[in-house]
Parts: C-alpha cells; structure tokens; sequence
C-alpha cells in the first residue's frame, strides 16, 4: 500500500539503521552489473545441470566413436594398382599427353599456331582438352613444367606445375608463343601471328637448364554420370583429341635439331594388370609431320591434379554429424528450459538488459561446445587416420596426415566451430520459438536434411542445396582442394562440397547471424 | 461408467489432440512441407542432362513422393509431443488418475494419432502425385519416353503410395513410443530425429557398400522408404514390404517395450 519511499508513521520503533529519511535496502550486497557477471550467471546455470554435462560428453563420446566405425566402414581396395604420380609439391597428378618435343638448352622461345582441335572419330572434343606448347624438365611424369594451351570451351591457358592455372583471352587467340630466360618462363598469346599479348611470367618450381620443349595434345576422358534415386554411377568412356599445329617454330640453342614423340606417362603396353581393350587401356598417341612446321598430333590423358582420389581428412570426422544432434538438443535447451519453467521472467528481472543475456548465453553455450567438439574432433582425427591405413589409405597414395600439419588442423578446429555454431543457431531459434520441439527440429532439418536430399537429388540441385543451406558448412572438413581447372563431378556421396571450405563455414555464420537479430528483435518486443 | 466405456479413452485423447493448437499446425505442416519438398524435386530434375529422356531412368514415383523425408520429421515431432506433452506439464498424473488403465491409455492414443496422421499424410501423399502429374511431362518425363504420368490405377504407384502415408504413420508412432520411453519430449524429438537422419546419413557418406547396404536395410527410414520404389526393385538394398516391415518393427517394438514400461513406472 505504502511506497517505501514514504517514511511509515512508526518512526520511533525501527532500528538506527533504518532511518527514516532513507528508504529500505536490502542486507545483501547489491549485485555488480556488469556482463562478467551475467557471464557466471549463465556459465553457472550450464554447469549445475547434470544432465546438460552428460550430453556435453556424449556429443565428444559419440562424435569419436562414429568416426571411427565410420573410419573402419570405409575400406580401399584399390592401393597398389593404380600408379602414383606426384608433382614438385608432392600433390598428387595426372601426367599424361602426347609430347613432340626437342631439347631446349638454356633461353630459347617456342611459337606455334593452332589451328583446330578435334574430338574421337570427329566428335567434338572435350570441355577441358588441351592442345599446345610446352617446356618440361623432362618426359618423367611428374616433372616441372610451364604449357601454354588452347581449349576448346575454357580459352586461352597457361598452366605450369599442375596446380596453377592463369586464363588468357577466351577469344579466338590461335597463336602461342612460350620464352623462356633463366628460370623465368612466359607466356604471350596472338590472334594473328604479328601482335602478341602477355599473359603472365612465372617461375616453375625445378626446371634444369635442359629441358624439353615442343608440342602437346592431352584431354581427359569423357565421363558421363546416370544419377538417379537409388545409384549415382559414373562411366569414363574413351576420348582422344587431334590437333593441327601449324607455324612450329623453336629458337634457341638444341643439341639435337630432329622432333622426338613421346607418350608421356602411359603404361607399358606389356603390362599383365592392363586391360586388353576397353577405356582403361590407354590408346597410343600419333604424330604426323604434314609439312614444313606443320603437324598434326593425336593423344589422350590430362595434366591436372588428381581429384578422383578419396578425402581422407574428410573421411575422419563423419561422427560430426551425430555430434551436431547432441549441440542441438543443448543449445536449444539452454533458453527454451528456461522459457518452459518460467525461470526466464526471474532471469530478466535480475538482468533487464535482454539483448545482454542472450549475448552471455551464446558466450556460455558457444564457448562450451567448442572446447567439447575440439577435444573430440582431435581425439577422432588420429584414431580415425589410424583406422584407415589399416584399412588400405596408406601411402603412397594417401599420404600419412598429423593432427598439425596440411588440411588436418582447419578440419579439427573447423568441426569445432561448427559444433558450436549449430549450437548458437539452436539457441537463437530457441529463443525466436520458444519451444524445444520447434527449435531442436528446425534446426536438425535445416543443418542434416539437405545432406540426406542431396544425395538422392540430381547433381545441380544438390550443389545448390549444399550452398545454401547451413550444411555448406561441412565443407570445413574437406582436405582436398578442388580446382576449378580440372572437371570434376563434385559428388557429395563422396563427401565433396561446392563450396571452399571456409566459404561454407560462412555460409552456417550467417544463418547464425540472422537467426541471433531476430532473437534479439524478439526479445525486446515481446513479453517474456 | 458409461456404456460406452472402450470409446471413452478414444474420446478423451481425441480431444486431447483435437484441442491443441500445435497439433494442427504439425498436421499442417506434415502435408505442406511434404508436398511443398516433393514439387520442388519434381521441378529441379529435368531430362537435359540424360542423353535421352529414356536413358534418364528416374523413378518419377518416388520422386514425387520425396517430400516424405521432411513430413516424417513433424510426423515424429507430432508423436513425441502428444505424450511429451503430458509429461513437461504434469498433465499426465490427472489422465491416469481419470484413466488408470495404462495400456488402454497408450493404445487409444496411438490410435488417435494414427488417425490424424494418416489423414493428414494421404492429403500430402496424394497433393504430391497430383504435383508430379502437372510437373513431370513439362520436364521432359513424358509417357511417350516411357515415364507414364503417376496414377493410382497403376499397382506399385498405389503400393508406394499407401506405403509413403503408412511410413508417416508409423514414424508418428516412434515419436510416441520414444516419448513414452524416455517421459520427455525433447529427448524423444533428439533421438527421433538421430534414428531418422543420421543413420541414412552415414550410410551414405560410408565408402565400403557392404556397409552402406547394411545400414539402409536396418535403419528405419531408408529402409521404410523403399516402400516408395517403382523401378529397379532388384537394385534395392531391401524389398519394398520387408522395408516397411522393418520401420514397422522399430515403431510398434518401441510402443511394445514403452507400454511395458508404461505399466510398471511412476508416471
């Protein structure tokens, strides 16, 4: 009835400390408002939960436990036979084309015209052939080398030691003209012989004084991929490619003035493993002099890096996925428990400023689940590898990968992140719905179905799927790098991402950062 | 007592359900999310990347029907909210004090969402074939090219049909027999949600196909899901029925081992 601001009429009676001019306060120490503070708060409503900290340490326990029976699901049978091509960086290559070649000691220059390329018995020929000059270190596959190349949908090119890629025109440039000078090579293109264009200089990384240089025909096979419900099924069928060089024109000093050809990087014809026709017995290459300079070469293989190889780094850390149920469930949990019991109404009135509590809660929440999911995923990281060598990833052809070194370290904190940003994504759903059910199932859906769909789904759906849905951020635990000059049917059955890795990431972050302002729009304008 | 005494509990949980706005909305959202899923995949897949409309061999049934894969996600949440419920709010000690036989509680319950879900699921199940019948021919899946238009007159259309509305059901019903097992809603949504997705998932990911067809002859929903296969059944890791078999063990053992639970426990 009375405001305790109005002193009572019983003055007399109260105690000293109590004086009538002052209004009541309480006994206890007045509370400091800061964000630390709000921080303990939070951090204590986690810990005190016990069943919050069981299915904390049953995320990590099944997150290790899935990816290694996932790890010991996963069997290659293939190591042995195939043969291991590396290049100077130890990435493993294709290295196989037709090489009209001679010596070339120190600077010289190599020009020629190209003047059509050609698909099999007159077929059109691949996206990605390549027909051009080139300086190599040697005819051994694998060897340093600088090309400079045409093809037929992807322009002018010039690659050099398989990873690097730079685009020339696309226009109709037919000429080609590769100089080198000491250790540097490069490259100029003309669409007529006369004036000619830089494309770039650049330095290969092993290049001796010397080296070969001449003609080159590669393309990769043509692949066609049946996808539908029930089975992807990928079929590389035969291609070759023929080039007519005209123009062929080589200064410099050579020991020896005659073209030699060679098929670089094909098997033995007496090989017993190779199969006596079909697409995987290579096709020898031909050469043809037409006329003076002129010729007119045929060959098959590509000079990319290998992408066909499986992701062992990905293939460590399946059990993520099982671990994302648990965080789930946990960060949803952390705000919708307090919606149910109606401890959030007590909640705000200790702490008014709401946008400040849902900051202390994703603080709590994200940094718990990141120390789990980074003790788990480095925990899984080794027993998976460990797994999978003895399951038949061993090198040559997969290399032993430390927890420290390459992909492996952005994979193990990246699964982390991610653990904690579905986490945070589930939190901030929770508070948006304000029920469990809604937020744990809207969030399950979002991050794992389109996964699931995008297996089943066709090829450009489900990239699109996988860009756009917060499962893009699986792409974190990719440890193969996909370049865009090698065509490559991304399949996500074989845990292939659209997406680079940290771009995927990003992808989760920015649902993350969405779903946490409409929290906060909600939190301020409803009723708690 | 009233004469009718087996129908009360049925009437008691059918007011329950009927009630409850949240149950609408999941019914809701069953039928629209099935069918919005299954029409958007009709769309995205064309004949354009197929050499020839033939040679594309979609099974455009079960495209159609793919919408069944989210549905079962509120057809769990469904289930596991209408005994969770019960539980986070204590209503359940009021039902069993009006309702002390426990077993004739669960089965009408049980009943009752069958029901709703299986109503809602055939309005999903049939707005999808008709969305495929509109779609497909436009995309090049025409009869001319051997891919006749989804009806029901036809038999494995009518199969995966009736099946892909039983697996909703039935998934409804895990949702309940979890909820009853584990007296929590958020819990039975969590390990509902893992059953479902991430078995399938790891399947798919796994690269040795022993192991992938291992999975997804055991894990409820691609096992239940072959159901909706049209062509190639030898292909299929499990046959169609034996497949929703095994969905149907998960769900009814799961309700077997929660009513035995049911009857033994506090509530």
């Amino acid at each position: 009835m009375t405001s305790s601001s109005t002193p009572p009429s019983l003055t007399p009676s109260t105690p000293p400390e109590r004086t009538p001019s002052t209004p009541y306060r309480s006994q206890l120490h007045p509370g400091r408002d800061g964000f630390v503070r709000l921080l303990r708060a939070e951090w204590s409503k986690f810990w005190t939960v016990r069943s919050w900290l069981l299915v904390l340490v049953l995320a990590a326990a099944a997150t290790v436990v899935i990816s290694q029976l996932g790890a010991s699901g996963s069997v290659n049978d293939s190591n042995g036979r195939v043969r291991i091509v590396s290049a100077p960086d130890g990435t493993r290559v294709d290295d196989t084309f037709r090489f009209v070649h001679r010596p070339l000691t120190g600077n010289g220059s190599v020009t020629v015209q190209v003047s059509g390329i050609e698909g099999r018995e007159g077929r059109s020929p691949e996206p990605w052939a390549k027909a051009g000059v080139m300086v190599k270190s040697s005819t051994k596959p694998g060897s340093s080398y600088v090309a400079l190349m045409v093809t037929p949908d992807h322009g002018v090119r010039m690659q050099w030691d398989f990873t690097h890629d730079e685009q020339g025109s696309s226009s109709g440039a037919r000429w080609l003209r590769l100089t080198r000078s000491g250790q540097e090579l490069t490259g100029y293109e003309s669409p007529d012989g006369r004036e000619w264009t830089k494309i770039a200089t650049v330095r290969p990384a092993d290049l001796p004084k010397a080296a070969r240089a001449g003609l080159f025909v590669a393309t990769p096979p043509h692949t066609t991929l049946r996808r539908s419900f029930g089975g992807t099924s990928a079929t590389a069928g035969i291609a070759t490619a023929t080039a007519d060089f005209d123009h062929v024109e080589l200064r410099g000093s050579a020991a020896d003035p005659s073209w030699t050809s060679t098929d670089v990087g094909a098997p033995d014809p007496d090989d017993p493993d190779l199969p006596a026709s079909g697409p995987a017995r290579p096709i020898p290459g031909s050469t043809k002099v037409t006329g003076a300079g002129a010729f007119t070469v045929t060959g098959q293989g590509d000079i990319a890096p290998d992408q066909t190889a499986g992701d062992t780094v990905q293939m460590s850390f399946q059990g993520v996925w099982v671990g994302v149920l648990f965080m789930v469930a946990l960060g949803a949990l952390f705000i919708t428990a307090e919606y149910k019991r109606g401890m959030i109404r007590t909640t705000f009135t200790a702490s008014p400023r709401r946008e400040q509590v849902l900051a202390a809660k994703v603080l709590v929440i994200g940094g718990v689940t990141f120390a789990a999911g980074l003790v788990a995923a480095a925990v899984a990281f080794p027993l998976a590898q460990d797994t999978l060598r003895s399951n038949g990833f061993k090198p040559p052809a997969f290399p032993d990968l430390s927890l420290l070194e390459g992909a492996a370290p952005r994979a193990v904190v990246g699964s982390a992140l991610l653990l904690s940003l579905v986490a945070v994504l589930a939190l901030a759903v929770g508070a948006l719905l304000r029920s469990s059910a809604g937020a744990i199932t809207a969030v399950v859906v979002l991050v794992i179905l389109p996964q699931i769909l995008a297996f089943a789904l066709p090829l450009p759906a489900a990239e699109w799927l996988l860009r756009l849905t917060p499962a893009a951020a699986f792409a974190i635990q990719q440890g193969v790098t996909h370049y865009p000059q090698v065509d490559h049917n991304c399949l996500p059955e074989s845990g292939c991402y659209p997406m680079t890795p940290w771009n995927g990431l990003a992808v989760l972050g920015a649902y993350v950062a969405v779903a946490l302002a409409l929290a906060v729009w909600r939190l301020r304008r409803r009723d708690a | 007592m009233s004469r009718l005494s087996a129908l009360r509990p049925l009437h008691a949980e059918w007011t329950k359900l009927r009630t409850l706005h949240s149950s609408w909305w999941l019914l809701a959202a069953t039928a629209v999310l099935t069918l919005a899923v299954g029409a958007a995949s009709v769309s995205a897949v064309g004949t354009g990347a197929c050499p020839s409309a033939a040679d594309c061999h979609e099974d455009t049934v079960k495209l159609s029907l793919t919408g069944v894969w989210l549905g079962q996600a509120t057809a769990l949440v469904l289930g596991a909210l209408s005994m969770g419920a019960e539980y986070g709010t204590g209503t359940i000690r009021t039902t069993l004090t009006a309702m002390p036989h426990r077993v004739a509680l669960l089965v009408s319950k049980a009943a009752v969402l069958a029901a709703m879900t299986a109503a809602a699921g055939t309005a999903a199940i049939l707005g999808s074939l008709y969305a495929g019948r509109l779609i497909l021919p436009g995309n090049g899946f025409t009869p001319e090219a051997g891919y006749p238009l989804p009806s029901l007159a036809d038999g494995p259309t009518l199969r995966a049909a009736f099946g892909s509305v039983l697996c909703l059901t039935l998934t409804a019903l895990l949702g309940l027999g979890l909820a009853a097992l584990l007296r929590d809603s958020t819990g039975a949504i969590t390990t509902g949600l893992g059953l479902l997705y991430a078995v399938p998932l790891l399947a798919g990911l796994l690269g040795d196909p022993n192991w992938r067809d291992r999975l997804e002859r055991w894990a409820p929903m691609p096992a239940g899901l072959a159901i909706q296969a049209t062509r190639d059944l030898s292909r299929l890791p499990i046959g169609p029925w034996p497949g929703l078999g095994v969905l149907a063990a998960y769900a009814l053992g799961l309700l077997l081992v929660a009513g035995a639970a049911f009857r033994v426990r506090d509530a």
